[in-house]
């Protein structure tokens, strides 16, 4: 009994530390306050740092017609920030980074991002680009 | 790019034995309007210039002027001296200027005025941001409606009853005949007409937005002239173009940065606000805090407090603050919600955490608490910004609604300033959009139903007003409503009726593009129109339409007719009696 007891603790010990699956992430889990002062990333979004997630979206108007990164955001969004320095982001949104040589034409319906969650704020050297939640990608696909 | 085809060109016409003519650009420009003892810059471009600038003599009615600094441009030449006002009367500014081809002369003609004693110590400026007659038109007939008995108007608007005055105002650019936010404001502000995205500040050719030459505004000049507070309230994030229009001094009303420095004096003419009340806190939080929009870690939240001003963040905040000398508040992240979402709907995805913010009504009556102790007087702006940013993405609900939002502002502070006798009270826009209502829409018969639109007679009387809010006003869920259209627009769809959840009317196509929003386009009745802007534009635009001024108080008066909006600056300096060359 206590092997069997043993056994699964170290099965869900492997699925919680991301090895064998992926957590579901969605906009609603990435800040547990939105304040005058700032945004507080949650304490899931903290506890998820580091690990493997999947989250759907859409992709926010990209700069140019293949891309090597994207901003997933919860609603399709009409402003690109990319485009004009006075447009703006929500905070809701997150910077998917696609590895290195790989890219992927833009699309207008919704999409499915894999990939390992980091959150901090983060300037982007070449855009000046400023994110505090990035996905690592592996796999970006749409939503059928 | 220009500088490229201008050096191969003038390399081309010498090498035919022509050669291009130096060219003098001057700002202030020709026949500019100024107050005596107004502050500005004065910026010499020189352009197309053959070889080296050998001479250049600048003289102003007459006599020289020393102290240039000299500095490069795009393909230009400039000397800027910084710093000069005039005395009342016209005057003529001669620039002599020489290069390897030979001498060019030009003339600038140049008016500056003193106004005698005005009566006026006080100046509350309402502005709708994109508030053009049809909005205004467009928030009665929803606040007040008509008696079927006998066809006439039910009332009027608050900033439509008891006028002492009343223009129809022309906006314009330096650059086009349609104004954007940044220059219009800053048309009032200084009464100079400027580029469209520049806020107080004449062109140059520089790549810095910061540099350019400058024009002092009202408020500064009140400020520094007789020690008059000044404040600005708005429902937008805290540095957008309006706002930002009142001390400070960019090329760009991208600056956020600049504009959030210069709010506290740091940058500009050096003059700090004493009152600020709006959205936006992530331009004023450092930039490790996650949300910012800064680029270093300066805390505005905490210097602000260090510097004697009183911090609120949110409604129950303001309320309680009493009246401190000076006052900061950030109820925001970014912008307001609409009336509509703050009053009516809040729905939580909307609002978020920001539940408990201020209406536009009490904003401003905290804000005159706290500038009317100071004996000198106020320049106090108070904008319903949102209406604009309601209106380019054809969300005429949320536009009108802020319109009502803002005339119980105007009420308030109508009341009073009647009460004391000092205050000038003028309600305008700076530009306007395509909005009209053009029939009844029966709800009745559904979303998306063009036979809903009833025209003519067919468009009987709105029932706005059976079901009213927890401030008294009409709320849009109502059987007979209004038809009401923009006259730009991009490709979207139109469904006819308001949502509570807020939807862009289009999305990038990822070619720079835009297409209606699919998730629209999904509601009952949604139908498709095609656009009549670029294809670049995701939004409606602002319209070459004048719009409306009402003004109430003493100087109220001098307000009528049909007048550009640079004249605007000139009646409130006339009602102030400001003349800075008099020192008052």
């Amino acid at each position: 009994m206590e092997k069997v007891l043993r056994v699964a603790l170290a099965l869900l010990f492997a699925l919680l530390s991301g090895s064998l699956g992926q957590e579901m992430l969605s906009f609603e889990d990435l800040y547990s306050r939105v304040t005058v002062r700032g945004v507080e990333f949650s304490p899931r979004l903290k506890s998820l740092d580091g690990k493997r997630v999947v989250m759907e979206g859409y992709m926010a108007p990209p700069l140019k017609p293949r891309v090597t990164f994207f901003v997933l955001t919860k609603l399709p969004l009409a402003t690109c920030p990319f485009c004009s320095s006075a447009a703006d982001w929500p905070p809701d949104i997150v910077l998917v980074i696609l590895p290195k040589g790989r890219e992927v034409e833009p699309v207008t319906s919704r999409i499915r991002v894999l990939g390992r969650l980091e959150i901090g704020v983060k300037e982007d050297p070449e855009t000046g680009f400023v994110s505090l939640v990035r996905i690592y990608a592996e796999k970006v696909e749409v939503v059928r | 790019m220009v500088k490229v085809w201008k050096g191969f060109l003038a390399s081309l016409l010498l090498a035919f034995g022509l050669a291009l003519a130096l060219e003098v650009k001057v700002y202030p420009y020709d026949q500019a309007r100024l107050l005596a003892g107004q502050r500005f810059d004065l910026l010499v471009i020189l352009q197309g210039v053959s070889g080296d600038v050998k001479g250049l003599e600048v003289s102003l009615d007459g006599k020289p002027l020393e102290g240039f600094q000299a500095r490069q441009g795009e393909g230009s030449r400039e000397y800027l001296l910084r710093d000069l006002s005039l005395t009342p009367g016209t005057h003529s500014l001669r620039v002599v200027a020489e290069d390897a081809q030979g001498q060019v002369q030009t003339t600038r003609r140049w008016e500056s005025i003193g106004y005698g004693a005005g009566k006026v110590r006080n100046v509350i400026l309402f502005i709708g941001d994109g508030m053009g007659w049809q909005t205004v038109n467009a928030a009665r007939i929803v606040a007040k409606g008509y008696n079927p008995e006998n066809g006439m108007p039910r009332g009027l608007l608050a900033m439509e009853e008891g006028l002492s005055g009343m223009a129809n105002v022309l906006p314009s650019s330096l650059n086009s005949f349609v104004a954007d936010s940044a220059n219009s404001a800053a048309s009032l502000a200084t009464g100079q007409k400027l580029e469209v995205n520049a806020l107080n500040v004449y062109p140059d050719t520089t790549k810095d937005n910061l540099d350019n030459p400058r024009v002092e505004t009202i408020a500064e000049m009140l400020k520094r002239v007789r020690g008059a507070s000044i404040g600005v309230v708005t429902t937008t994030f805290g540095t957008d173009a309006t706002p930002a229009a009142w001390n400070t001094h960019v090329r760009r009303r991208s600056e956020y940065q600049a504009i959030a420095d210069q709010y506290f004096g740091q940058g500009g003419f050096g003059v700090a606000l004493d009152v600020m009340l709006f959205g936006g806190a992530r331009d004023f939080i450092p930039k490790s805090a996650p949300g910012s929009r800064r680029k270093d870690e300066t805390d505005w939240i905490k210097k602000a407090q260090e510097m004697g001003y009183a911090f609120v963040s949110n409604r129950t905040e303001l309320l309680k603050v009493g009246v401190p000398k000076k006052l900061f508040g950030l109820f925001h992240i970014d912008n307001f919600p609409s009336y509509l979402d703050r009053a009516v709907w809040r729905r939580p995805e909307v609002l978020k955490d920001f539940t408990d913010m201020p209406y536009l009504w009490e904003m401003t009556q905290k804000a005159v608490e706290v500038l009317s102790q100071n004996p000198n007087g106020f320049f106090l702006m108070v904008e319903a910004g949102m209406i604009d940013k309601y209106e380019h993405p054809l969300d005429w609900y949320r536009a009108v609604w802020d319109a009502l939002e803002l005339d119980k502002a105007v009420a308030w502070a109508k009341a009073w300033a009647e009460a004391r006798g000092d205050t000038l009270v003028l309600v305008t826009a700076d530009h306007s959009h395509g909005l009209t209502v053009y029939g009844g829409y029966d709800h009745t018969k559904g979303p998306g139903n063009r036979e809903a639109v009833g025209v003519y007679e067919a468009a009987g009387f709105p029932t706005y007003g059976d079901k009213l809010d927890a401030n008294g006003l009409p709320r849009p869920e109502t059987a007979r409503g209004l038809a009401v259209g923009f006259g730009d627009f991009p490709d979207y769809c139109e469904t006819f009726t308001w949502r509570e959840v807020y939807q862009d009317p289009t999305i990038s196509d990822g070619k720079g593009g835009y297409v209606p929003n699919p998730e629209v386009c999904k509601e009952p009745g949604a139908f498709v129109r095609t656009g009549n802007l670029p294809k670049g534009a995701s939004q409606g635009v602002h319209t070459a339409e004048p719009v409306p001024l009402f003004a109430f108080g003493p100087g109220g008066e001098a307000f009528r007719g049909v007048m550009d909006q640079t004249q605007v600056f000139f009646l409130m300096a006339k009602a102030l009696g400001l003349n800075p060359y008099l020192g008052r």
